[in-house]
């Protein structure tokens, strides 16, 4: 297991030079970029924290932690909740792409070994953050404290919180399995319950909102509290509690609570229990079956196939240029044939919304009245997301396909055009989904209801074409060997570093500044001059604000082409 | 000693092995041929442990393939069809990471085993090189030695000389015909005919899942009455090229 996992490591953080001819080498800066600027972060929250608490004194700031232990149990249990949430497809995304392991598998190891080790990768991946981010924060707040033992509330938050991502990871990761299990074989079944399940999400995430809509007004924050009281989050008996009384009320002089040390203790040893259950569930789903597609083979002595004559209509009704169109089929084949990554992608945009539109919700009561913006701001998220998805992430794992497209010396501009396009229906779908929504709560977003989906389709545009553009400059097209990166995978993404918030930060801008313009010039114009003229002129805005994303899709997906068209073999083979 | 009882494999509805019984003994070389999705791959696969057989067993070595699966894995060695290896990681770190997992003492002794089978499969000097940079061949020669580096026993491999250049594919011959020597067990699948009827003492013809002739090669041309070659054997038991399609397709040229 120790072996497994220090090469695991050594692969994903790779420091050391190698000495080979053929391998590309990296600068030292470059292959410690990312161990720098983990320190540099370190330092500066150390020396940020180190200045401020002066200022208000240590014993201020003592007192606001005891009081607030429970807000701090809140904020632990949401890491529990948001590593849970991002590793619901991690186990069944590993064992169905164990393929790609099999030199581990031939290995004198269980296969319970192999999965705990991924398992125990994906935790680390998972936790870095948090540590990455929360000890330098212990660190700062230790060095201020007065507490004789507050230098050891670095180790206990480290311990704790390391047990509260593997209870979500492994909670997360069995939760798939399970679903996996209970679909399994049953392909169209499948793929219908991947929808149902993502259709759920979203209407549970519209309810939320509909929910604070109708409630009575209180204070946000202590809204979100209350919910979070009443969910068990804030509890005495759940995981985060004693994350936060145990580091937090050693780094202030509290003497550790035993009850409360006892349920710290429990939650690891819960938390090892569920790792391994998890890596003994993949063992079985991997060994089994389980999560074979059901799809029938027959002998072709058996069975006389005949094919129908292909032309395929990816989107009915419409008809594109054959390069479009054949682009088009084969994104939404693929991505439909993988039950899991379809409900990656659509699930995928509610994490966006729940953890993007939130904190604007959060800024208490007088933001009540704007409830319907914030819904309306919610169609962002899934337009650029689909946008990326489909084009940016699928640009990535066409992988080593790149060469059949290379030599068949296609026009690229066109193939990328076709997988922004194969993005547009399920825009329309959830974009019209929420203006249903709208219709019932923002009356006075209804003159501009119908532009909303066509104002998402404009987004989506030029969000696929830009993420495609950015994947073109740095995507990892081998992505689909690694198993944190590929296609399905929650925990990373294939595009790298700075090309990644290239494809994601623009689209946003555009698309918030594009749907508010349209709404708000078409609110002020009605009050000035009457609502035939401000309808008139919201439309223009939209019309305006077509013109420059489709602008952008054009020159984006050009430039994408030409990028794709000149990659070399050796990036993705 | 490998001994296939009745192994049995089901995709769904689809059967890929059906109730297969072989033996391949102690210093033997098998040779495991079919047309492709015949079920040699599958069949090996569940040798290794990696997938379960729907029904049947097989044991290694005396171990139990669905009772005792990781005794029977530290005897055998396997190189696949398509190599999928660490790509991060250099052909020399990925040997040792090998070696450390089947617990080789670490030392001079190993490196310089390893640093042998690297050089006489003309691999030393790609060694410090990551993975991801491998040719197709090379991945194989590395997946090679990573198979051999512990000493087994058993060794699968599954197509093990394709893409091989022809000096490596030699060396490769001459290392299986000493560990078979040596008293290995060896079983290999090839589409190269020619390859099997040189180095394999038995054959086993798998077609759709089911043992369609089995024996030496002196055997098989008795089953095939009277074929001399073994290419000539598999095409009359598995069906040969359709030669009035081929001449169809090629505009009604005569073969």
């Amino acid at each position: 297991m120790i072996v497994l996992l220090r090469q695991d490591l050594n692969q994903l953080f790779r420091i050391r030079r190698t000495g080979g001819k053929r391998t590309e080498q990296e600068s030292t800066f470059k292959r410690l970029r990312p161990l720098l600027f983990a320190v540099i972060i370190g330092v500066v929250i150390i020396w940020a924290i180190l200045t401020v608490v002066p200022l208000f004194g240590w014993s201020r700031i003592a007192l606001i932690l005891l009081d607030n232990l429970d807000i701090g149990a809140t904020l632990f249990n949401f890491i529990l909740i948001i590593s849970l949430l991002g590793s619901i497809m991690v186990s069944a995304t590993t064992v169905g792409n164990s393929q790609r392991m099999e030199y581990l598998l031939t290995m004198p190891l269980t296969m319970r070994t192999v999965f705990l080790e991924k398992t125990i990768v994906v935790i680390l991946n998972n936790a870095v953050l948090f540590l990455g981010i929360g000890i330098p924060v212990f660190i700062g707040l230790s060095i201020a404290s007065y507490a004789p033992l507050a230098g050891f509330s670095v180790l206990i938050f480290s311990v704790l919180i390391l047990s509260l991502v593997t209870i979500g990871v492994s909670f997360g990761g069995l939760l798939g399995l399970f679903f996996s299990r209970l679909l399994a074989g049953r392909r169209t079944l499948k793929q219908v319950g991947w929808f149902l399940g993502s259709s759920l999400a979203i209407i549970a995430t519209a309810v939320y909102y509909y929910t604070f809509y109708t409630s009575d007004g209180a204070g946000v924050f202590e809204w979100v509290f209350e919910l979070a009281r009443s969910f068990g989050l804030s509890s005495r008996f759940s995981p985060g509690y004693p994350v936060s009384t145990l580091s937090l009320g050693i780094l202030i002089g509290v003497s550790p609570n035993p009850v409360d040390a006892l349920v710290g203790l429990f939650f690891i040893a819960f938390g090892l229990l569920l790792a391994y259950v998890n890596s003994y569930v993949s063992e079985l789903a991997h060994y089994s079956g389980w999560l074979a597609s059901g799809s029938k083979r027959t002998s072709a002595k058996d069975v006389r196939k005949t094919h129908t004559s292909w032309n395929p209509q990816p989107i009915p009704g419409m008809k594109f240029d054959q390069t479009v169109s054949v682009s088009i089929w084969y994104n939404i084949s693929t991505i439909r044939r993988e039950g899991r990554v379809l409900a990656q992608y659509l699930m995928g945009p509610i994490r966006f919304v729940i953890f993007l539109v939130l904190p604007f919700v959060a800024v208490g009561e007088y933001a009540m009245g704007l409830t319907p913006y914030f819904i309306l701001a919610a169609v962002v998220p899934f337009a650029v997301s689909y946008g990326v998805y489909f084009a940016g992430y699928e640009t990535v794992y066409e992988g080593r396909n790149l060469m059949t497209l290379q030599l068949a010396a296609t026009n690229m501009a066109d193939y990328v055009k076709g997988k922004v396009i194969s993005a547009i229906p399920f825009v329309l779908i959830t974009s019209i989904a929420i203006s249903i929504l709208l219709f019932f709560v923002g009356p006075v977003i209804l003159p501009y209801l119908l532009g909303v989906p066509i104002a998402c389709v404009f987004i989506c545009l030029a969000a696929g074409a830009i993420a495609a553009n950015a994947a073109a400059i740095g995507g990892d097209f081998r992505a689909e060997r690694s198993v944190l990166r590929q296609r399905g995978a929650a925990v990373q993404m294939p595009i790298r570093g700075w090309s990644m918030l290239r494809a994601q930060l623009v689209p946003y801008v555009v698309g918030y500044v594009g749907i508010y313009s349209m709404v708000g010039v078409g609110i002020l114009v009605t009050t000035l001059y009457g609502a035939a003229i401000g309808l008139v002129a919201a439309y223009a805005i939209l019309g305006l604000f077509g013109l420059v994303c489709y602008s952008l899709y054009n020159h984006y997906s050009h430039s994408a082409g030409i990028k794709l068209a000149q990659i070399e073999a050796s990036k993705y083979l | 000693m490998i001994e296939s009882l009745g192994l049995t494999k089901m995709f769904s509805e689809f059967t890929a092995v059906k109730d297969l019984s072989f033996k391949v003994a102690t210093g033997e070389i098998y040779g495991l041929l079919g047309p492709n999705g015949s079920g040699k791959s599958t069949t090996m696969r569940m040798l290794l442990g990696i997938l379960k057989p729907t029904e049947g067993t097989a044991r290694v070595l005396g171990h139990d393939i669905k009772t005792d699966i990781v005794a029977a894995k530290r005897v055998m060695g396997y190189v696949p069809e398509e190599p999928i290896l660490p790509e991060r990681l250099t052909g020399w770190e990925y040997v040792n990471y090998v070696s450390d997992v089947w617990r080789m003492p670490r030392g001079p002794e190993r490196e310089e085993e390893i640093e042998e089978l690297l050089t006489l499969l003309d691999i030393r000097d790609a060694s410090d090189d990551l993975i991801e940079t491998y040719s197709k061949g090379m991945s194989r020669k590395i997946s090679l030695v990573a198979a051999l580096i512990h000493g087994p026993k058993v060794l699968i491999l599954d197509e093990v000389q394709a893409g091989i250049d022809p000096r490596g594919a030699a060396t490769i011959k001459e290392i299986l015909n000493g560990l078979r020597k040596k008293g290995a067990t060896i079983l290999m699948s090839t589409h190269v005919l020619e390859i099997a009827e040189q180095m394999c003492d038995r054959i086993g013809i798998i077609n759709e899942g089911t043992m369609i002739a089995e024996g030496t090669m002196k055997e098989l041309r008795l089953q095939a009455k009277g074929q001399s070659s073994l290419e000539e054997i598999f095409l009359s038991l598995t069906g040969g090229p359709d030669m009035q399609k081929i001449a169809e397709f090629l505009g009604g040229v005569p073969s």
